[in-house]
C-alpha cells in the first residue's frame, strides 16, 4: 500500500479522534454523518485502489450518502490486507467460525483511534458508579495475544485510572486460570472494591464449571462484561442461563450484566445496558456510538429493512476509516425504532449438502488449514 | 403432514412421535425409544430369511417394478412435496428423478446385477466359478463353487438433500438380499418413504425386509437409539460428511462392516476448441441438484490462453443463466444467502486485489463463475464454478493432483482419443471418467466411489 497516501487518511483520521474523545457530538446534525462518511469514503478510495476497484465493480455510481456505499463482506478480510497506509498492529479472527481457509486479518493503522473508538463507550457502560475497581480479565492479556482486538480492548480497560489492581485469569490453551481468579476475587472482598470481570461467554461458562457449587460471591457493585458467544465451541449455553448461573455463583445481579457485541474487523462496540440499571434482559438492546450506522438488509437483494425485521446486520463504523468502514456481517438480526439493535445470532438455515464436498471440509481434506474474533487463539 | 418412517408390518408402533421440519415440509417420525432398535432389527432379521429365499432373478423383477411404479406414479403434488423436501425447484425435481429413474427400472438393475455377478444364481446359492482366468489351472480339483451373501440387516445412513440417493441405496441391499433399514437424509425423506411403502404395496416379503426411519443423526436425545441400531446392524452404509463418517466409525462396533462414501467433488477438464457445447454441458453439470451432488462439477480445468478463457467463460455464464431459467435454484435460507453473499465478496476482493482473478456473477439467480489460479479453488456450492485455465493436459493432472483425497466423477469434453489420459487420471484419484454430458446421473453399475456398488455389500463364500 502506498504511504505516500497516507496523509488524505490522516487528515480525516485527527478529526475522528476529536470528535471520538467528545463522544460523537455534533454527529447527529442533519447530513453530519453523511458528510463525514463521504469523506472517509473518498479518501479510502485515493489510498487504497484495491477497495476502489472493488467498489467500482460493485456499483458504477458515485454515492450520495453513507449507505450507498457498497458493503464489504466481512470474509473479504481474510483475502486481501484492507489498510490505508502502514499498519501499526495486525487482529486476527478466531478461526472458530467455518467457510473459509484462512482467519480474517484486520490490519489496524492506528491504536490511538481504536482506543478512542472503544474508549468513551466502554467507560459509560462498564464503569458507571465505581469510583475504583479491581479487573479480572478471563480474556487473555494483550501481550500473550497481541493479535486479538479484544484482549487489546481488555489491555486499554486495564489502564484506566479507575482500575486499582488487574489480574489476567485466561491463558490460551490451559482456560480459565481457577487460583488466580479465587486470590484476585479474594483481595477484591479484602479491599471492598468491586471487581469488573471481562469475559467471553465461553470462559464465563468455563469459570462457572470450574466454581461449580463453590460460592465465590464478588463486592458488591462488581460487573461484569460478557461478550462472543460460542461460536465453533463444544458448548453453548442460551444468554438468560448462563447469566443466572453467574448471578447465583458470583453474586453479581443480571442488571450488572453487560453484554458487548464487537468483532475483530470493526473498531466500534456496541453494549446491551449502562452496568447497574435496572432494565430486564429480554428489553436490553444492543447501542452502537453515534459514529456507528446500523441496518439490517434483506439476504436477498441486500435492500434495507425496516426496523422490526430480521435481515444480515450490516454496519458503518467511521472508527474503520483506515480500513473500510462498511461491512456485511454474517450476523442476523433487526433495528428498533430507537436506533439499537437486537442481536439474533448467525443467519438460520444451514448450507444444504447433498453428497458435494462443503468448502471446510474440503480444506480440511486436503490439509489447508480455516474467523469470530480472537479471545483465546 | 409427511410420515417420515415406515417399519416393517407386524412391529408394534409408535407410542410417539415427534414433528420437525425438513426443507419446507413439515413432518413426523417416531419419537426415541430405547427398546425399538432391537425390535425392529429383529423384524427385519425376520424379513430377511424370507427376502433371502425369493430368487434373484424375482427380486430384480420386483424392485424394478416398484421403483418404476414410484416414477409413473409421481404427480405434481407428489413432486411438490419431495422439492419442498430437499428444497430444490419443481423443474430440478422432476428432472432428478426422470434421470435417476433410468437406473432404477427393471433392465437397469438387470444389468447391474449381472455385470456384478456374472452369474447372479450366486446370490441364491454356491454355483461354480464362472471361467478361470487366463494362466489359471483347469484342473477340476482346483475348481471351487462361490457364494455372495449379505449380511441380513444393513443400516444406511443417508446424505443431505438430493432425492434419490437413498433410494438407491435401498435398492442396492434388497438386489443382494439384506434386509435395510434406511435413515434418509434430511432433505431425502419424502422420496424414500414414498418408495418404502411402493415396496410394501408390492410384495409382503419385500415389506418384511425395508424400513425407513428419519432422526436427526448425532443429536443427543437420540445416542442410545442410534448406538442400538449401530451395534445391532450387521453392516452400515454410511455416506456424509467426514465428521458424520468419523462420529459413526467411533460408535460402531468393529464386529460391523462399516462402508463410507465421503462427501466428494466432481471436476470438469475441457478442450473448448474440440468441444463447442462444452460450457452448456457444464452449465447443466454444476446446476443439476443445485451442485449438491457428489457427481456435480465444481471445477473446470480449461485447455487454454487467457483471453480464449475468459471468453469461455462468459459463454458458461450465459450458459449458467438459461440453465436457471429451465430449471430454478431452489429456494434459499437466510444462511445459505449470507453465505453466498461471503463468497462473492471473498472472491470479488480477490478479484480487485489480482487481475489473475475474474468474478462473474448472476444478479438474484443464485450462480458465479471464477476465472483464477487453482491455489483459489473451493467448492462455494449453488452453482459457483470455478474455471482454472491450463496449457495442456498435463497442467490439467498437475492441478489434480493435489485434489486426490476428494476427487470422484471428472468430466470431459474436447479430450477424445488422447491415450494415456483417462489412466492418468485414475492414478490420481479419478474413480468416474465420462463425457462431460454425461456427469449428472451415473448409471446403474457406474463404480461409487471406486467400489462396485452391489459387491461392496456382500460377503464372498467359497466351497472347494
Amino acid at each position: 500500500m502506498p504511504d505516500e497516501l497516507l496523509p488524505e487518511i490522516a487528515e480525516v483520521t485527527d478529526e475522528l479522534l476529536l470528535l471520538f474523545r467528545q463522544a460523537g457530538a455534533g454527529l447527529d446534525r442533519h447530513g453530519a454523518f453523511d458528510s463525514l462518511a463521504l469523506r472517509v469514503h473518498a479518501a479510502q478510495r485515493v489510498c487504497n485502489p484495491v477497495l476502489s476497484r472493488f467498489w467500482g465493480a460493485a456499483s458504477p455510481d458515485e454515492p450520495s450518502a453513507w449507505h450507498e456505499i457498497p458493503p464489504v463482506p466481512v470474509q473479504a478480510f481474510r483475502e486481501v490486507p484492507i489498510v490505508a497506509g502502514r499498519a501499526e498492529v495486525v487482529f486476527r479472527t478466531s478461526g472458530t467460525t467455518g467457510g473459509a481457509g484462512r482467519r480474517g486479518e484486520h490490519h489496524v493503522a492506528s491504536l490511538e483511534l481504536y482506543r478512542a473508538a472503544a474508549r468513551n463507550n466502554y467507560r459509560r457502560h462498564l464503569f458507571g458508579g465505581a469510583a475504583m475497581v479491581d479487573v479480572i480479565s478471563l480474556v487473555p492479556s494483550p501481550a500473550t495475544v497481541p493479535d486479538s482486538s479484544l484482549a487489546t480492548m481488555s489491555g486499554f480497560i486495564a489502564r484506566e485510572p479507575e482500575v486499582a489492581r488487574t489480574t489476567w485469569a485466561f491463558h490460551p490453551g490451559r482456560g480459565v486460570d481457577l487460583d488466580a481468579f479465587r486470590e484476585a476475587a479474594a483481595a477484591a472482598v479484602s479491599d471492598r472494591r468491586p471487581i469488573l470481570l471481562l469475559s467471553t461467554a465461553f470462559a464465563l461458562v468455563q469459570l462457572l464449571d470450574g466454581l461449580g457449587r463453590e460460592r465465590s460471591r464478588l463486592p458488591e457493585g462488581s460487573r461484569i462484561m460478557e461478550t462472543g458467544g460460542f461460536k465453533g465451541r463444544a458448548i453453548e449455553m442460551d444468554q438468560a442461563t448462563l447469566y443466572g448461573r453467574a448471578e447465583r455463583t458470583l453474586g453479581v445481579p443480571r442488571s450488572h450484566i453487560v453484554n458487548e457485541y464487537g468483532m475483530t474487523e470493526m473498531l466500534s462496540q456496541a453494549y446491551d445496558h449502562v452496568a447497574g440499571e435496572g432494565r430486564r434482559t429480554s428489553e436490553r438492546v444492543l447501542r452502537f456510538p453515534p459514529w456507528v450506522r446500523t441496518r439490517a438488509l434483506d439476504p436477498a437483494d441486500l435492500a434495507a429493512l425496516p426496523p422490526g425485521r430480521p435481515g444480515l446486520l450490516a454496519h458503518f463504523d467511521l472508527a474503520n476509516a483506515a480500513s473500510v468502514c462498511h461491512l456485511l456481517t454474517e450476523d442476523y438480526g433487526h433495528t428498533t425504532e430507537d436506533g439499537g439493535v437486537r442481536l439474533l445470532g448467525r443467519a438460520p438455515g444451514a448450507e444444504l449438502r447433498g453428497c458435494s464436498l462443503a468448502a471446510e471440509s474440503f480444506l480440511r481434506a486436503l490439509g489447508r488449514g480455516a474467523g469470530a474474533r480472537a479471545a483465546t487463539s | 403432514m409427511t410420515e417420515a418412517w415406515i417399519w416393517p408390518p407386524g412391529l408394534p408402533g409408535p407410542s410417539a412421535h415427534v414433528r420437525r421440519r425438513a426443507g419446507d415440509l413439515v413432518l413426523r417420525h417416531p419419537a426415541p425409544d430405547a427398546g425399538k432398535p432391537e425390535a425392529l432389527l429383529a423384524a427385519l432379521r425376520n424379513g430377511h430369511r424370507v427376502l433371502a429365499a425369493i430368487p434373484s432373478g424375482d427380486l430384480v423383477r420386483m424392485v424394478g417394478a416398484a421403483a418404476e411404479t414410484l416414477t409413473v406414479e409421481i404427480g405434481s403434488a407428489s413432486i411438490q412435496e419431495v422439492a419442498a423436501n430437499a428444497r430444490l425447484s419443481s423443474p430440478m425435481t422432476r428432472v432428478i428423478l426422470d434421470g435417476m429413474a433410468a437406473s432404477w427400472n427393471t433392465d437397469a438393475l438387470d444389468r447391474l446385477v449381472r455385470t456384478e455377478f456374472p452369474d447372479p444364481r450366486a446370490l441364491d446359492g454356491f454355483v461354480a466359478e464362472t471361467e478361470p482366468r487366463a494362466g489359471e489351472s483347469t484342473d477340476a480339483s482346483a475348481k471351487r463353487r462361490v457364494r455372495a451373501a449379505a449380511p441380513p440387516v444393513t443400516l444406511h445412513f443417508g446424505a443431505g438433500s438430493v432425492p434419490g440417493v437413498s433410494v438407491t441405496s435401498m435398492i442396492r441391499a434388497l438386489l443382494v438380499k439384506s434386509a435395510v433399514l434406511v435413515k434418509p437424509g434430511a432433505g431425502d425423506i419424502a422420496l424414500t418413504v414414498r418408495f418404502a411403502r411402493l415396496l410394501h404395496r408390492a410384495d409382503p416379503r419385500l415389506a418384511g425386509a425395508a424400513a425407513v426411519q428419519y432422526w436427526p443423526g448425532g443429536a443427543p436425545q437420540w445416542e442410545s437409539w442410534e448406538r442400538g441400531l449401530l451395534t445391532g446392524a450387521d453392516q452400515v452404509v454410511v455416506q456424509g460428511s467426514g465428521a458424520t463418517i468419523e462420529a459413526i466409525r467411533a460408535r460402531a462396533p468393529a464386529s460391523t462392516r462399516l462402508i463410507e462414501h465421503p462427501h466428494r467433488i466432481g471436476v470438469a477438464i475441457v478442450d473448448p476448441v474440440g468441444a463447442p457445447g462444452a460450457a452448456a454441458s457444464t452449465a447443466r453439470a454444476a446446476a443439476l441438484f443445485d451442485q449438491r451432488g457428489c457427481v456435480s462439477t465444481h471445477l473446470v480445468l480449461l485447455l487454454s490462453g487467457r483471453d480464449l478463457a475468459a471468453h469461455w467463460c462468459g459463454e458458461l455464464a450465459a450458459s449458467l443463466a438459461a440453465t436457471a431459467t429451465a430449471l430454478p435454484a431452489g429456494p434459499s435460507t437466510p444462511g445459505e444467502l449470507s453465505a453466498r453473499r461471503q463468497l462473492e465478496g471473498r472472491v470479488a476482493m480477490k478479484a480487485a486485489a489480482s487481475p489473475a482473478i475474474r468474478l462473474w456473477t448472476s444478479d438474484g439467480a443464485g450462480w458465479s463463475v471464477v476465472l483464477g489460479p487453482s491455489e483459489a479453488f473451493e467448492p462455494g456450492g449453488g452453482r459457483t464454478v470455478w474455471v482454472v485455465q491450463v496449457a495442456d493436459p498435463e497442467g490439467a493432472l498437475g492441478v489434480l493432483s493435489s485434489l486426490s483425497p476428494v476427487l470422484q466423477t471428472v468430466g470431459l469434453a474436447g479430450l477424445d482419443g488422447r491415450a494415456g489420459f483417462a489412466e492418468a487420471l485414475c492414478s490420481l484419484g479419478a474413480t468416474r471418467i465420462v463425457p462431460l454430458d454425461r456427469v449428472p446421473f451415473p448409471e446403474a453399475d457406474w463404480f461409487h466411489d471406486g467400489s462396485r456398488p452391489l459387491r461392496e455389500l456382500v460377503r464372498w463364500g467359497e466351497l472347494r
